[in-house]
């Protein structure tokens, strides 16, 4: 699913130099993987979820997503990949917050081709329990129902990558709760998930870990079964 | 992403920010509304000189030559002219140019009293060949214009415009009435078509007119004329048969240079252009001024919209995301900006169409629709949007997602 090989991303600073965000790590991605990627914050571990998502490309290096190698891809392709095969979750859930959730949810189809299927945003919208909200705005929601609509709008597309921000770090335990079932379901039905988190319960629903330092991979714990430890607040 | 979508979620984004949206339109309202009044009345204004002008001058095919060097100011009457232009120089013209198609001698004098029974009037009473009315392009509403045979014999008969008909015969056919010009009984035997207003605002139906031959041997005892009017032949070359005129008018009265001629030549094609260049020239000032306020407009366009811009990386970062192009969101806000400028421009033609009414009745110009201010105003409105909705536009489609998301 994934081939990262030898990816760098330098980023100028302007006269007081660079900075080598990552540098030179490679990895794969299995398909129906669930990874955490872990690490302090400056860590490069947001920078290698943007380049996994196709929103930031490496400085050098190659990295293909589903064979296809999208190093030298342009901005209308990228946009085309993100679209149909990815799925973002972000810790601040980025809605758009004078809008709907339906809405909300409907926005990857109009660049998909346009057709907005009204009844496949609903269902979404159903399957993260939040129907009965659909005509709410989102700024009149909570946080963890803002996130739940996220998760509807990054499944929208079907997309076989799931990329997720600290999804929880903005939520309560509760909340935080739901969201960390809904990926383990979206896991469960085959997509692949990659979570950046530095929460060790969350990680401990990944079945594999990734821990990233000053730009560079330093574990990369791959357990032979997949946890199926249930999420409980403070293990480890 | 298809076109429908795009307008939809560009509506709803205008909905959204309701209040930017009114002050985005509200330059453009105020820019195409006074380009399409100011427009508007400039172009009713040059109508409305245009034909004021026609109404005194009948056609444009003519020549006029009245006695006297200067210019004189006003009609030229019995009273005010020296008597230098004779019947004979009007026969010479006819006679001896071949560029002349007809001629019509006149002789004009106001201040004669007109009596029918206890009503009086004192019109222009116009002494005129039997051809008038196609030099004049003027028309006969009742009754019957003199013929020359009339002319001849000197007959006593007069034509007369609505302006009196309304002073003497205030309720009565004035057909075969006999009225008295200056003691002298003359019968009525037609009625002109009124002509309206000429250029400087009087009336054109204030007149009598008599053949020339009675008037100059039975009423006036004046053997010279006040006006000759010469139709040329060929109106693309009447600067040449003016030429012609001039010539022979001089060759008659032995007039040499140094000395001046006595006697003036108007020709109405050629004051009529600059009139018309004179309107044009207000017009593009009225214009130039609006177009100026339409560009305020775009401006304000511009500056709203790299405001909305900055405040909305958030959703261009979270649209970038799910998958929109650059295209898609300079599409976005380029389809937003001509929106808005579109709204603004249809909601100020339709007050620059109420301003114009309002205009045009307080000037008591014509109500004159002049549709093309306002099909230009939509496409303007639509050009304003595009280039001022450009940069912004651009500017957003730049944005680094990562650096949106993040803000």
């Amino acid at each position: 699913m994934i081939e990262a090989e030898n990816i760098s991303k330098t980023y100028s600073r302007g006269e007081s130099g660079t900075v080598e965000a990552l540098q030179g790590i490679s990895f794969q991605i299995g398909p129906g993987e669930f990874v955490a990627v872990r690490g302090a914050s400056g860590s490069g571990k947001s920078t290698l979820l943007n380049i996994v998502g196709c929103l930031d490309q490496p400085s050098s290096g190659t990295y293909r997503l589903d064979g296809e190698d999208v190093a030298n891809y342009g901005d209308k392709q990228l946009s085309r990949i993100r679209n149909a095969k990815i799925g973002f979750i972000f810790q601040s859930f980025n809605l758009l917050p004078r809008t709907t959730a339906l809405e909300n949810v409907e926005i990857p189809m109009v660049y998909r081709d346009g057709h907005v299927d009204r009844r496949r945003a609903l269902s979404a919208l159903e399957r993260v329990g939040l129907a009965a909200r659909a005509h709410h705005f989102a700024m009149q929601l909570s946080g963890g129902e803002q996130q739940r609509v996220a998760i509807a709008r990054a499944l929208i597309n079907s997309p076989a990558l799931i990329l997720a921000d600290e999804p929880t770090g903005n939520l309560d335990v509760n909340a935080g709760r739901e969201v960390m079932r809904l990926l383990e379901d979206l896991h469960n039905e085959g997509r692949t998930i990659v979570l950046v988190t530095h929460d060790d319960a969350i990680a401990a629903s990944a079945s594999r870990e990734i821990q990233l330092r000053d730009g560079k991979i330093i574990s990369d714990r791959q357990p032979s079964a997949k946890s199926s430890l249930p999420l409980v607040e403070g293990a480890r | 992403m298809k076109a429908p979508k795009l307008v939809s979620q560009a509506m709803r984004s205008m909905r959204r920010y309701r209040l930017r949206t009114i002050l985005m339109a509200l330059g453009i309202v105020v820019g195409i509304a006074s380009l399409t009044v100011l427009s508007s009345i400039g172009e009713a204004t040059k109508r409305e000189t245009m034909q004021r002008f026609k109404n005194m001058i009948g056609t444009f095919d003519t020549i006029i030559v009245r006695p006297g060097g200067g210019r004189s100011r006003g009609m030229p009457t019995l009273v005010n002219v020296p008597p230098t232009l004779r019947f004979e120089d009007a026969d010479a013209i006819a006679r001896d140019l071949p560029e002349i198609r007809a001629v019509a001698e006149m002789q004009t004098a106001f201040d004669v009293d007109i009596k029918y029974r206890d009503h009086a009037a004192s019109p222009a009473v116009i002494g005129t060949s039997p051809n008038w009315l196609e030099l004049r392009s003027d028309e006969v509403q009742d009754g019957v214009f003199f013929t020359q045979d009339q002319n001849a014999a000197l007959a006593r008969v007069a034509v007369i415009g609505t302006d009196v008909r309304t002073v003497l015969f205030p309720d009565q056919d004035p057909l075969g009435k006999t009225l008295r010009i200056a003691d002298l009984p003359f019968q009525v035997i037609g009625l002109l078509k009124s002509r309206g207003a000429g250029p400087a605002g009087g009336s054109l139906d204030n007149l009598v007119l008599i053949p020339v031959n009675t008037a100059s041997r039975r009423l006036f005892n004046r053997d010279f004329l006040t006006m000759v009017i010469a139709q040329v032949k060929d109106p693309e070359r009447s600067s040449e048969a003016t030429e012609k005129v001039m010539e022979l008018l001089r060759e008659r009265h032995h007039i040499r240079p140094p000395a001046l001629d006595d006697f003036t030549i108007t020709n109405p094609a050629a004051t009529m252009a600059q009139v018309t260049r004179a309107s044009s020239t207000l017009t593009k000032i009225l214009t130039g001024v609006a177009a100026m306020a339409l560009l305020i407009g775009g401006v304000v366009i511009m500056s709203l919209m790299s405001i909305a811009v900055s405040e909305r990386w958030k959703e261009i970062g979270v649209r970038r995301s799910v998958g929109a192009t650059r295209g898609d969101i300079v599409s976005q806000f380029m389809l937003e900006a001509i929106l808005v400028a579109l709204m603004g421009g249809i909601a100020g033609a339709v007050i620059g169409w109420g301003g114009m009414q309002f205009a045009t009745r307080m000037q008591k110009l014509p109500q004159i629709l002049v549709w093309r201010p306002f099909a230009a105003a939509i496409l303007l409105s639509m050009i304003v949007g595009v280039v001022f909705g450009i940069y912004p536009a651009w500017k957003a489609s730049r944005l680094d997602p990562i650096q949106a998301l993040r803000s």
